[in-house]
């Protein structure tokens, strides 16, 4: 439905985007993430016809859109937009969201009925007569929500609406973006920089980083094979360790780090130079006489080097010549008995192990 | 629905504001309804702030079924809107500038209707000591002891280039003085005031302070002024009214046939009376005299003073 | 100080006797800077809103040129247009000079370019996000140029009302342009508050001045207390 060919776009001498390819399918939930000034916003609004690429296309079922001076309107008229910034028009609710049925001559019975339905979809019945402006801002986002499904739009951009909101008023927003995509089959762009929400939220993701997306792929396969390192950082893989790949064969590798050698199962040849990338749920840490199970695994002696709380759960890393972090409750480190500068054992599969190029690209 | 009402009775607002704008504002002299005719005249202040003029102008409009239209400034002012085509008519005094207009074929029809002396006034203290002086002496010595530092002593100016403001230059130069070098920027003594022959008394007041004013509007002021004349002779002093019309050849759109009326009507006997008698009931004496037995003290022709204008 | 007094309560019994002349001045005085505030308006606020939500080299400069105009002093402005309207001038045979019609051009000159600078500052208020999510919900230029200024109607209602305060209380230019005329008909008259209150002030007749002083300054402070509120919403 929606192609990217190769996007750019410069302000000034910055280079925001420097190339994007991607393509939205008919009824999916689009989530472009990536961290802020990534160039989600600007993505965005390229499409939504704000502003204009400086290089590359865009097309809607085909059609360059930025080509068609004189069908902007008709185009832009396709879609919706919701903006990071909760805002609203100093009128009421209802004159709010009747701007859109105003702006395509749409009579008033007509509109004072839509109204009525969108408002009750968004969860905000009866407050046509309030003026906007005292909405709290999850409210009011409601309302931008409201505003801009009220003219059906087949294409529904969310430049991250949720960024300013408070966690419940996230839940409501990211609850009707699943039921308008289920029941009106909308398809939906979704800008956010927060990577669980993208894994929530769509069918497919896109990590912008750079100005370029590093990887286009499901919510599994940007949470498990990240494409970079910096894909895997910022998915939040807790290790990320750099190697040269020593021995190799059979799907199987050994890495060197620094001295130590790390078996992972990898496609990568001889003398290349990776990122091992291991999720901290993956590791176990045991006391030093304890049993290592995995025996053809990785098991490495280390120091706690620290234990800092995190939730209901501590984080404790390791000095195993390099550092290991792991995620444990409380309760497994008071078992292990384990305080910085304990002696432990590390170990992870092999399989655990996700094995990446270091150099990007 | 209440939106659209208050959208549309904010309409009509405006809408009647426009028009109450156009029809309160739009330039009376469009053919469009039967209008009086208009007289526009400039004059000099000091007619108009002795209020002779609104009380001839009352009379005129009743009589003529017309508006007249009185921009007060001073001669300077008066003769310029009149070469620039801007009023009708000019009440004026100051012979040799009106000399000068008829003669550049700006003005005709000159008539004199009124007469009336320049006196110089100043602080009853009379700190030069000028009282009963000669015009030109009493000048010198103001100069004089001006120049002196004599902080007392203050002259202010009308400095309008008004018919006052010609005649104060005319005495200064008949006491022997360069103005724009003897007197002009000589000293803190010599202040010009740029304003009508009213506000210039008052100012002189406020500095007790020398000015030259004529009789009228000395008269009409004197309740709000302290200050007493203190030199009222002298030929010199003689302060003569003439009025003239703008020559419908250089300005075609000229008011000619009212213009003429109204000079007509201010050598007419009855107007004449009325200058003659004008503030005799409220000064105890008359603010001007009547140009119509006068011509030979003005030293003007019979003409200039009976004859109306065809 | 007893002038003053004196002053004051001679003024206040012309105030409350509503005497004619007052009433009359006082009348006109507003009629007329109302018409030029609507004529300003009808010209500056398309004109500030074309030039807000335009893109055009030299923008900058031409606003920085209009703010520069805030400070064009009155007389200018009535010198400019006496010579303009004068007979001898290119717009004599209008025959315009020292009629209200004449003021009303003035201060519509006058308080023009504030008023468009302070329409293009009134738009360029309005977030952003706002204009975007009008292009974004489909408005054509007209329906987007509409809202936007809806929007910001209460920055423009507020220099609508500094336009009018401008121009009721402005004296240089119309005593040149309207001549302070005191004719017998409501209509030729061109004498207004300022200009009245400068020529009795002249010929010392205070109680008036102060009389007429009291009115502009109502109006006056009557015209900002409006801003006020207005901004305050």
């Amino acid at each position: 439905m929606i192609e990217l060919i190769n996007v750019s776009k410069r302000f000034g001498d910055t280079e925001v985007l420097q190339g994007i390819t991607a393509r939205v399918e008919r009824g999916e939930i689009f989530a472009v993430i990536g961290p802020s000034g990534a160039g989600k916003s600007t993505l965005l609004r390229l499409i939504n016809l704000l502003d204009s690429p400086d290089g590359g296309e865009i097309q809607i079922n085909g059609i360059d859109i930025h080509k068609k001076k004189d069908q902007h309107l008709r185009i832009r008229r396709m879609m919706g937009m919701v903006f990071q910034k909760p805002a609203a028009f100093n009128s009421t609710v209802y004159e709010n969201i009747a701007v859109g049925l105003r702006f395509r001559g749409v009579d008033e019975e007509v509109i004072r009925e839509k109204v009525r339905d969108v408002l009750d979809m968004v969860g905000l019945s009866g407050y046509e007569e309030r003026r906007a402006r005292t909405l709290s801002g999850g409210e009011m986002q409601r309302v931008a929500l409201a505003r801009v499904m009220v003219i059906e739009p087949e294409i529904l951009l969310m430049d991250e609406p949720t960024a300013n909101l408070d966690p419940v008023s996230v839940e409501k927003i990211e609850e009707l973006v699943l039921r308008i995509n289920r029941d009106l089959g909308t398809t939906i762009v979704i800008s956010t920089h927060d990577m669980y929400q993208g894994q929530r939220l769509a069918h497919r993701i896109g990590v912008l980083m750079d100005g370029v997306f590093a990887q286009v792929g499901t919510p599994r396969e940007i949470f498990t094979v990240p494409a970079s390192r910096e894909v895997a950082r910022f998915v939040g893989i807790e290790n990320i360790i750099d190697g040269v790949v020593v021995a190799g064969g059979n799907g199987r590798s050994a890495v060197d780090v620094g001295g130590t050698l790390i078996q992972v199962v990898s496609p990568f040849a001889r003398g290349e130079d990776v990122c091992l990338c291991i999720r901290s749920e993956d590791l176990q840490i045991a006391p030093v006489d304890g049993r290592v199970s995995a025996s053809d695994g990785n098991s490495f002696p280390g120091t706690v080097m620290s234990i800092t709380p995190r939730g209901p759960f501590s984080r404790v890393t390791v000095d195993c010549g390099f550092a290991l972090s792991s995620i444990l409750s409380w309760k497994v480190v008071d078992g292990l008995d384990i305080r910085e500068g304990s002696r432990v054992i590390v170990s992870f599969a092999p399989e655990a192990v996700h094995v990446v190029r270091a150099t990007r690209g | 629905m209440r939106r659209r009402t208050l959208f549309v009775a904010a309409a009509f607002m405006v809408a009647f504001m426009l028009i109450c704008g156009c029809i309160g504002t739009a330039p009376s002299d469009t053919p469009a309804a039967a209008e009086k005719q208009q007289l526009r005249i400039a004059t000099t202040t000091s007619l108009y702030d002795t209020k002779l003029l609104d009380r001839l102008s009352a009379m005129f409009e009743e009589e003529y079924d017309a508006e007249v239209l009185i921009i007060s400034a001073g001669t300077g002012k008066a003769i310029e809107y009149g070469q620039r085509g801007d009023v009708d008519v000019l009440m004026v005094h100051d012979r040799a500038r009106e000399d000068a207009f008829l003669a550049d074929g700006y003005g005709i029809n000159r008539r004199v209707f009124a007469y009336n002396y320049f006196i110089v006034v100043g602080p009853e203290s009379d700190p030069a000591g000028i009282k009963g002086m000669e015009p030109e002496e009493a000048f010198t010595v103001i100069r004089e002891k001006g120049m002196a530092g004599d902080a007392d002593v203050v002259f202010v100016s009308r400095g309008d280039a008004s018919g006052t403001h010609s005649k104060e230059q005319a005495i200064w130069k008949a006491a022997g003085f360069n103005y724009s070098s003897d007197i002009q920027g000589s000293g803190d003594w010599y202040q010009e005031a740029g304003t009508g022959m009213g506000a210039t008394l008052m100012m002189a007041n406020e500095k007790q302070a020398y000015t030259l004013s004529d009789i009228g509007t000395y008269l009409a002021y004197k309740g709000d002024l302290t200050l007493v004349p203190l030199v009222d002779e002298g030929d010199v002093l003689l302060n003569v009214y003439s009025v003239m019309q703008i020559n419908p050849e250089k300005y075609p759109d000229i008011n000619s046939a009212i213009a003429k009326d109204w000079i007509n009507f201010m050598i007419s006997d009855d107007v004449q009376d009325v200058i003659a008698s004008f503030g005799v009931d409220e000064y105890g004496q008359p603010l001007f005299y009547a140009a119509r037995d006068g011509w030979e003290k003005i030293g003007v022709p019979q003409a200039e003073v009976k004859d109306p204008v065809l | 100080m007893y002038e003053i007094i004196e002053g004051f309560l001679e003024a206040i019994r012309l105030i409350v006797m509503l005497d004619p002349d007052v009433m009359a001045i006082s009348a006109r005085s507003i009629i007329i800077s109302f018409t030029a505030t609507i004529f300003a308006t009808l010209i500056a606020v398309p004109l500030g809103a074309a030039i807000n939500l335009g893109t055009f080299p030299g923008k900058k400069s031409l606003i920085n040129l209009i703010q520069t105009l805030y400070a064009l002093p009155t007389v200018i402005v009535g010198l400019l247009i006496f010579l303009l309207l004068s007979r001898a001038g290119p717009f004599g045979f209008l025959r315009l000079l020292f009629t209200p019609t004449a003021m009303i051009i003035a201060q519509t000159v006058l308080i023009l370019p504030i008023m468009t600078g302070l329409t293009i500052s009134a738009l360029s208020g309005v977030d952003p996000v706002i204009k975007d999510t009008l292009r974004s919900l489909g408005a054509t230029r007209l329906q987007f140029l509409v809202n936007v200024m809806k929007e910001a109607r209460f920055a423009i209602l507020a220099t609508v009302a500094v336009g009018f305060g401008r121009a009721i209380s402005e004296v240089g230019a119309a005593i040149l342009v309207g001549g302070n005329i005191m004719a017998s008909s409501f209509r030729s008259s061109t004498r207004v508050l300022t200009t009245a209150i400068s020529l009795e002030t002249s010929m010392g007749n205070i109680p008036k001045s102060i009389a007429l002083g009291i009115i502009l300054l109502v109006i006056a402070l009557g015209v900002n207390l409006v801003i006020t509120t207005i901004q305050h919403r």
